[in-house]
């Protein structure tokens, strides 16, 4: 039999620590009560404040002051929520304030810490006051990718030529968070970094440079041309496969060229991804090589490929009638399905 | 003879208490473990979103695109207001497929007239064997809505039909009935952005009952006064702020809840979508998921989002409660025998060594410890081995330190997220924490029993779910 006394020993750990839960529970609660209203009225005051600066135009000592006098944790989320709604020279004016209060020295102290927390929470801050310093460049080789990634949102708003060169250098980052926050800033920065990335895109091979032709990819420029065509014969299917979609996008007659050779490739993708590109080319030249790939073992081409024939027009039509008199019963079906879809299905 | 009959007796009451008692001890051991890891887990995730902007996400072209797959079976009455809540949702890029299961009343009609559907041709290739397709519709309305009319199939039928019609790259499965944050997605879509190993994500799903709702979203956070709900809600936060948050960290997660889960659709495509021969097709899908991507390779974490970001009514009859845990019991031990052979393989990692075991033992098999105790409990009254004084104290000891535990969740809960705000549902979580051991857990311990014979029958139906409705924000009055 259990002795009592050790169910008792037990028992009393027990009634110790569910004491200790609700003890906390409640007292947190009691603590949540009396600081939430204070710092409401805080918060309110600081919105205030900032709101008369930013709309005046002239900046009073007093609401500095109010400012000042607010906790750093009520500052920051004000100046953080308020700088969602201001551009030009309201953001400038409020990074001033927020210089005025030591928000910003205080944001550049954080980017210097040993803790990747506090880095992050200071280049947060710095990126959404828009502020230039070469201190969060620095973050862009930070250890943390939670670190890069928010110096990468920040870089996207100062796309100086060495930010450019570390974000391209990015592109091969092993966090899938930071090359996400890279890849969708040099698209933020838009046309500039044609030159470099076609550059870039020259002299790299495997995932960055995949990484890279998905950014070249949304530009659509025809500098990427060179680099699109020696990427398309890479080894490695998802080089190809985005290689293949920016010969789509660019949509001149060389590239148009290129993806009819792409029509064979080994990969079922990059196969499907030329009937894409040359369907929204609608580059009727390619209509009997589409044709073939028709017949395709895999559906994704086949479905492509029809629909590029179908987006192509008369001849392409021709083609999909053809079809489906054909010995090739899924050529067959797919033809059917396709010419059975509405224009607008199609477009 | 009657002494030793007695004598017996004795002996396995004996030991049987150390066993139950011994059983206890290292199953909660096993949930402080949890606990603490979920405190870590909770303190770094809360670190990384600390003032986090999400418009990133939002604006981004590079961002997830995302098919919401909802099935709906007889759903006239609340479809309107469920699917309005959905296209809602902020995300950029979301298309939303509802998959009307079959349904006998005029689901397909309210949807038709509602929302302007018309009927459209398109191509799609049925990776999944499914029954048939009766018609397709489009909103003029809404672009991104798409409506599939198909012949009954269940669930996960309907859900593989939404699979192959789905054109994102992530599809999440939901229930029609459950009400979605109106940021939940971009907080689920995040993991996906973290590492490309994750191929699923699971956030955490709160009890809406005796909350306020309006148009589709909780605009206040009540704890429920109904017992059953009430202690439905510490459960839930139980099972999600400390189960599955601690497994995050200490190897994964192998359980999403079908209220609300967020999917890679090409490896859930690969892996064959769901099964139909079983009532838990969502653990199924998962475990699944993670199997192959230990046998064949390819993403395979399961991560969780402590963020709430759903919403489900619980029964608050005993009757459908019990049907409902007898079924999720069934589905478990039907999952775990399916996949049996990953237990302590090492083969399959962390899943196969620590938690396809945790979920074995601790999960499945604790109704039938559980029942043990109980039942040496009132044989050792009935049998005058022990007075009762020694019975409630072994019975204190026993569930004390779960008690505690779940104080402990409350806390946890409190310190992240906070949404229960007035001291009267503190003190009314409380109290169902502690009500919880009186009644309640010995009634969950026999529906999961049931579950489990049935399962041993074979018994694979649903059971039906009635559900009350949503508590609507109550009219203004004067002065407010």
């Amino acid at each position: 039999m259990i002795s009592e006394y050790l169910l008792k020993s037990v028992m009393l750990v027990e009634i110790g620590l569910l004491i200790l839960a609700v003890g906390v529970f409640f007292m947190h609660g009691v603590w949540l009560f009396l600081t939430q209203k204070r710092s409401l009225r805080q918060m309110t005051a600081a919105r205030d404040s900032l709101a008369k600066l930013l709309t005046r135009g002239t900046v009073s000592v007093e609401e500095i002051e109010v400012l000042r006098q607010l906790p750093r944790d009520v500052q920051v989320m004000a100046f953080l929520e308020i700088s969602r709604n201001v551009t030009g020279a309201g953001k400038e004016r409020l990074r001033f304030v927020a210089g005025e209060v030591s928000l910003i020295e205080r944001a550049r102290k954080l980017c210097e810490s040993g803790n990747w927390t506090k880095r992050l929470r200071g280049a947060r801050l710095l990126a959404r006051m828009d502020v230039a310093d070469p201190i969060v460049e620095k973050l862009l080789a930070d250890p943390h990718p939670a670190v890069r990634a928010q110096t990468a949102e920040w870089a996207a708003a100062h796309p100086s030529p060495t930010v450019i060169s570390a974000m391209l250098g990015m592109l091969a980052d092993p966090a899938t968070q930071a090359r996400f926050a890279v890849q969708d800033a040099l698209l933020r920065m838009g046309s500039i970094i044609a030159e470099p990335l076609a550059g870039f895109l020259e002299t790299q091979s495997g995932p960055p440079a995949e990484n890279g032709l998905r950014v070249a990819e949304s530009l659509a420029e025809t500098r990427f041309l060179p680099a699109a065509l020696r990427l398309s014969a890479s080894d490695e299917s998802g080089v190809r496969i985005a290689a293949t979609n920016l010969l789509g996008s660019i949509g001149d007659s060389t590239s148009a060229g290129r993806l009819t050779d792409l029509l064979k490739d080994s990969d079922s993708h990059v196969r499907a991804a030329a009937a894409h590109g040359l369907g929204r080319m609608q580059y009727w030249q390619a209509a009997s090589q589409l044709a073939e790939t028709l017949r395709d073992s895999t559906w994704r081409v086949r479905r492509d490929s029809a629909l590029a024939l179908r987006a192509i027009g008369a001849p392409g039509v021709l083609f999909l009638r053809r079809a489906l008199k054909g010995n090739d019963a899924f050529a067959a079906d797919m033809a059917q399905q396709i010419l059975d879809l509405p224009d607008a299905a199609v477009r | 003879m009657t002494d030793t009959v007695s004598r017996i007796v004795s002996q396995i009451l004996v030991d049987g208490q150390f066993g139950v008692l011994l059983y206890f001890l290292s199953v909660n051991i096993w949930y402080l473990i949890l606990l603490v890891s979920s405190l870590l887990e909770m303190r770094r995730h809360l670190l990384l979103i600390a003032d986090e902007s999400r418009h990133l996400l939002l604006s981004s072209t590079l961002s997830p695109t995302i098919s919401i797959l909802a099935p709906a079976f007889n759903e006239e009455a609340t479809i309107e207001a469920s699917l309005k809540a959905l296209l809602a949702l902020q995300y950029p890029r979301l298309e939303v497929i509802v998959i009307s299961d079959g349904s006998k009343d005029q689901t397909v009609q309210v949807l038709i007239e509602r929302f302007d559907l018309v009927p459209v041709k398109t191509i799609y290739e049925q990776r999944i064997k499914t029954k048939p397709v009766r018609n397709l519709y489009r909103s003029s309305t809404y672009p991104a809505l798409v409506v599939v009319d198909k012949e009954n199939g269940g669930k996960a039928d309907a859900l593989n039909v939404g699979l192959s019609f789905a054109q994102s790259e992530l599809v999440c499965a939901m229930d029609a009935d459950t009400l979605i944050e109106s940021d939940g997605l971009q907080r689920m879509v995040r993991p996906f952005l973290y590492e490309t190993e994750v191929v699923a994500t699971g956030g955490t799903i709160r009890v809406v009952n005796g909350s306020e709702v309006k148009l589709g979203r909780v605009i206040r956070t009540r704890v429920p006064t109904h017992a059953l709900a009430g202690i439905q809600v510490v459960e839930y936060l139980r099972a999600f702020l400390f189960g599955r948050l601690g497994w995050n960290r200490l190897g994964g997660n192998i359980i999403i809840s079908g209220a609300f889960g967020l999917f890679r659709r090409e490896s859930v495509l690969s892996a064959g979508g769901y099964v139909h021969d079983t009532v838990g097709e969502d653990m199924e899908l998962v475990l699944r998921l993670k199997r192959l991507s230990y046998e064949k390779g390819g993403p395979g974490k399961i991560a969780f989002v402590p963020d709430p970001v759903a919403w489900t009514e619980v029964p608050e009859s005993l009757k459908v409660l019990g049907r409902q845990r007898d079924r999720w019991h069934r589905g478990l031990a039907d999952v775990l025998w399916r996949h049996r052979r990953m237990l302590f393989n090492p083969r399959y990692g962390v899943t196969g060594l620590f938690v396809f075991p945790y979920y074995a033992f601790v999960e499945l098999l604790a109704p039938v410890f559980e029942a043990a105790g109980l039942i040496t409990l009132v044989l050792g009254l009935i049998f005058r081995l022990i007075d009762w004084n020694f019975a409630a104290l072994f019975y204190l000891t026993a569930y004390g330190l779960g008690t505690a535990l779940t104080a402990f969740t409350l806390i946890l809960e409190d310190l992240s997220f906070h949404r229960y705000e007035t001291f009267r549902d503190r003190a009314l979580l409380l109290w169902w924490a502690l009500l919880e051991n009186l009644g309640y857990r010995q009634m969950t311990v026999y529906w999961r029993l049931r579950g489990l014979w049935k399962f041993m029958r074979g018994r694979k139906d649903w059971g039906v779910m009635e559900r009350k409705g949503f508590r609507p924000l109550a009219a203004p009055t004067a002065g407010t």
